[in-house]
């Protein structure tokens, strides 16, 4: 009995195969895992899973009165720990009816645009080294955030955990030269923006590697709850800092940075130009900053707040950063919940990446600006 | 068959190949330390950094340093991995390069042999290596290897071509005094001693340097080792010596390629003014122009994004392999009707703007704004 | 192609630049007056005796608890004849710097401006090779304001 001749198909079948993408490697910005499936160069599946990081952040500050929360909020996003802590403070502030002084309130401005600068310089680096700059970005960015966090330390102490915002206003004054300390940060961030700008924007071979790739439309960006430069990328106006004005946004002139095509490029040059946007509204804080107190007059030196619920959101550099604060009276919380924007934009990361090639999806990754223990709390 | 030696007379011809290759391997090892350490320094100016500076004065040690500390380094070997292509792979890599040399003219006279097919032994010696990295990366048993092998398989090919075609299309124009066209890499380098060949054929070394940064797995070509996507690519399993040699190989090969590209396009150890100079001065020459290409390779890693696979090769096979064959047969009717020299320059400068248009107009996609679905929110 | 030539003139740019490199061991920043390293405990110069009376109240308002802390009948107290006006001294004080997350809480909530955080880069550098180390006695916390060696700052509200 003879064999039938084996059928070619059969012969030359193949299979996709699965790269785990972290949670070691070196562009998943922290401990992120991506499942790649992918057939050759291009990708047909990805599953990403998060919580290498989670650490209950929300749970711990349960057991905190809320002094002592704001130092957890610092931890839980540490670009932009400025805004973190104000959502957080914001919060206590609407439950206990805190009036908030009016310098506290400009300086609280001032430095949370200067945390969304030294933020978006960090992403300019990183972004640089996941398109595959060999360090040049990194370095450049990093320098730049430098100069920033130089003066972060000098008003608060410390160079990342600040620690510094206080339900009612701030922990203390100011240092007395502040405010020409900020124009000089302010004018080396403009050189720096120029440095960065001219490394990136305009290489042909840099927009090949952005231009047209993870795509988002304004429809499914909204759909998936992004925010934040992500949402505005793809065509949508939606700016927390505009819409729902805290602290003294509304008396500040600024442009929201909206992009067209919901691509990575505009992804990144939308942050290059908030980043600009910021040094304006920087300026504007400093023209109206005042001597005065810093926090209120009558501050009890145990804070309690009547039950109640309270939910307040910032514009943080990533996207709406929010705090859920259920209160059942006492010194601390009864329920404190964090909506991170970085999670929320991850969700759309299927999305975008899905028929893209391998290199995209780092590329992809990157533009979210990512912060892992804000993803994983 | 005896030949001289330093200007002994008659040395044995094996005695004296010996002797020839030691020197070899020993500069290409004090260069390719030289190498190591000249681009984590000019790397980390270009960066505003220091570079190494804890090693010696101002780290000179480092490369030492990193190489004893390589040597010393447990050589692992994964247990899914082929042992014998695994641990073969490194030779097929690291051997091509050290054979090259054997070709490369150093100063008039000075080189291990002349070979009258020079450029040809070069150019198809140092092609062996992507043999080598498939090897390695299918043997390592890791995908991040296998996806890198493969992308350098692909990409050593396609840039394999304009890198060959860029060099014989010079070769073609060489006038000797048996007429035009030669391989002796001595005869190319010798003919140029008034005017440099980059001046007539502009368009052919941009071909040239932009095929060699993709043949080393250089930004912005560094797709098969890219770190930010496959981790090193081939050799993410390796470690220790064997490490230590795929990384000599590499650097050795930057300078290979740079000294081939000196010496036919730069004008190797001739004096571009047309005056004859001492040995000194021509391995001077020699060495100077190399660094020079090595100089603008570094420049251009620090500065450069990663391009995209498909990207790479569509840059390859849709632009450069193109222009190449144009300028083999411009060249090639030059030859045939005797035209003037000028027509060469004339002929790469059309080539050259074109070029630039190309890169110009044609990498970057057309962007179009994402199609709104039917039915959905339009604003927030 | 314009583009690539002026990423390179970028790069050109800062090669010729000074580089902005510190070598950290050798040559150190200056501090600003109000870093905070890790807390450290004051010494009252005027009587002799830690200005901390062990009263607590660090210790309740420590987030991560990380400090320990006892108090004793001061034995230099007026009553028995010393020259002090503490009834209370401190016995034992521990921080474990390992756990310690620099908040400033405990300075804030000091009645007796007794604790401070160190602003200098002895603070900064505490490494050691076992993590029981990292846990500082009573000693160990007064030895530098002790020898004068803090630069001091109060916070002003």
């Amino acid at each position: 009995m003879t064999q039938p001749p084996p059928v070619l198909e059969n012969e030359f079948e193949t299979e996709d195969i699965f790269v785990n993408m972290g949670p070691q490697h070196p562009s998943t910005h922290g401990v992120f895992r991506m499942v790649l499936t992918i057939d050759g160069e291009l990708i047909t599946d990805v599953t990403p899973y998060v919580g290498y990081m989670h650490r209950g952040a929300e749970k711990l500050c349960e057991t905190m009165d809320y002094r002592q929360g704001i130092g957890y909020m610092d931890r839980t996003e540490y670009l932009a720990n400025f805004n973190a802590e104000l959502s957080y403070v914001m919060a206590v502030e609407r439950l206990a009816e805190l009036e908030v002084p009016e310098r506290a309130t400009w300086i609280r401005m001032i430095l949370c645009e200067l945390n969304r600068l030294s933020s978006h310089f960090m992403f300019l680096g990183a972004f640089g080294t996941d398109v595959g700059v060999f360090g040049t970005a990194f370095v450049y960015g990093f320098r730049n955030r430098e100069v920033i966090q130089d003066l972060f330390e000098e008003i608060t102490g410390d160079r990342l955990m600040f620690a510094y915002f206080r339900a009612g206003g701030l922990a203390w004054e100011v240092p007395d030269n502040f405010e020409t300390r900020v124009r000089e940060v302010l004018k080396d961030s403009r050189e720096g923006l120029r440095e960065l700008d001219g490394l990136m924007t305009q290489n042909e071979i840099f927009r090949a590697r952005t231009e047209g790739v993870g795509v988002i439309t304004a429809e499914d960006a909204i759909d998936w709850g992004t925010s934040g430069p992500t949402l505005r990328a793809s065509g949508v106006p939606m700016d927390i800092r505009r819409d729902e004005p805290y602290l003294f946004y509304d008396q500040v002139d600024f442009d929201v940075i909206t992009g067209d095509h919901g691509d990575v490029f505009d992804r990144f040059y939308g942050r290059i130009r908030e980043a600009s946007e910021s040094i304006k509204i920087i300026e504007q804080c400093l023209e109206r900053l005042e001597p005065g107190p810093i926090v209120p007059d009558r501050l009890p030196r145990m804070l309690r707040t009547p039950a109640g619920e309270v939910y307040t959101r910032t514009e943080a550099p990533r996207g709406e950063y929010g705090i859920y604060l259920v209160s059942k009276g006492g010194n601390r919380p009864h329920r404190l919940k964090i909506r991170s924007a970085c999670l929320s934009n991850l969700q759309a990361l299927r999305d975008m990446t899905i028929g893209g090639y391998v290199a995209d999806a780092v590329v992809i990754l990157g533009s979210l600006d990512i912060v892992l223990c804000e993803v994983d709390r | 068959m005896n030949v001289g030696l330093f200007g002994i007379e008659n040395v044995n011809i094996w005695v004296d190949a010996v002797i020839r290759l030691q020197l070899i391997v020993i500069l290409m090892t004090v260069v390719v330390m030289g190498l190591i350490y000249g681009e984590r320094k000019i790397i980390g100016r270009f960066q505003r950094r220091l570079g190494p500076m804890r090693t010696g004065p101002f780290g000179i040690l480092q490369s030492l340093a990193d190489a004893l500390k390589l040597v010393g380094k447990e050589d692992l070997r994964p247990r899914g991995a082929d042992p014998w292509v695994f641990e073969l792979a490194v030779y097929f890599v690291f051997v091509p390069v050290f054979m090259a040399f054997v070709a490369v003219p150093f100063a008039f006279d000075w080189n291990v042999r002349v070979l009258e097919l020079g450029l040809f032994y070069v150019v198809a010696i140092s092609s062996i290596n992507i043999v080598g990295w498939v090897m390695a990366g299918w043997a390592s048993d890791n995908r991040y290897a296998m996806l890198g092998a493969l992308r350098a398989a692909a990409q050593g090919i396609s840039y394999e071509l304009p890198l060959i075609l860029s060099l014989i299309a010079v070769s073609m124009v060489v006038s000797t005094d048996a007429g035009r066209g030669s391989l002796d890499l001595g005869v190319i380098v010798a003919e140029q001693g008034h005017i440099p060949y980059i001046v007539w054929q502009p368009l052919a070394f941009a071909i040239f340097y932009v095929a060699m940064l993709a043949e080393l797995n250089r930004t912005p070509f560094d797709i098969p080792v890219g770190e930010s996507e496959v981790v090193g690519g081939p050799f993410v399993e390796y470690s220790g010596i064997r490490w230590s040699m795929f990384f000599l190989a590499e650097y050795a090969g930057l300078f290979i390629l740079s000294l081939v590209g000196a010496a036919v396009f730069l004008g190797g150890w001739a004096w571009p003014l047309g005056e004859e100079v001492g040995p000194v001065w021509q391995l001077l020459l020699t060495a100077g122009k190399a660094l020079l290409l090595i100089f603008s390779v570094f420049w251009v890693r620090v500065t450069m994004p990663r391009m995209r696979i498909d990207q790479l090769m569509g840059f390859s096979w849709k632009v450069l392999l193109p222009m190449s064959f144009a300028l083999i047969l411009v060249n090639g009717l030059i030859l045939v009707y005797d035209w003037p020299d000028v027509v060469l320059l004339a002929s790469n400068v059309v080539g050259l703007i074109a070029l630039y248009l190309i890169i110009d107009r044609g990498i970057t996609r057309r962007r179009v704004r994402p199609p709104a679905r039917a039915g959905a929110a339009t604003t927030a | 192609m314009k583009g690539v030539l002026k990423s390179l003139g970028a790069t050109a740019n800062a090669f010729v630049r000074r580089p902005v490199t510190r070598q950290y061991p050798e040559m150190h920043r200056d501090l600003p007056e109000r870093d905070r390293a890790f807390p450290i405990l004051l010494w009252d110069d005027d009587i002799d005796e830690p200005y901390c009376t062990g009263c607590h109240a660090c210790e309740r308002a420590c987030p991560v608890e990380c400090m320990t802390v006892l108090m004793k009948d001061n034995p230099n107290h007026e009553s028995v004849g010393g020259d002090s006006r503490r009834r209370k001294i401190i016995d034992k004080f521990w921080i474990d710097y390992a756990r310690c997350m620099r908040c400033n809480i405990c300075v804030e909530v000091c009645n007796f401006e007794a604790i401070a955080m160190n602003n200098t880069w002895t603070g900064h550098e505490v490494s050691v090779y076992d993590r029981a180390d990292l846990v500082m006695d009573l000693p160990q916390l007064l030895a530098q304001h002790r020898a004068g060696e803090l630069d001091e700052w109060v916070a002003d509200i």
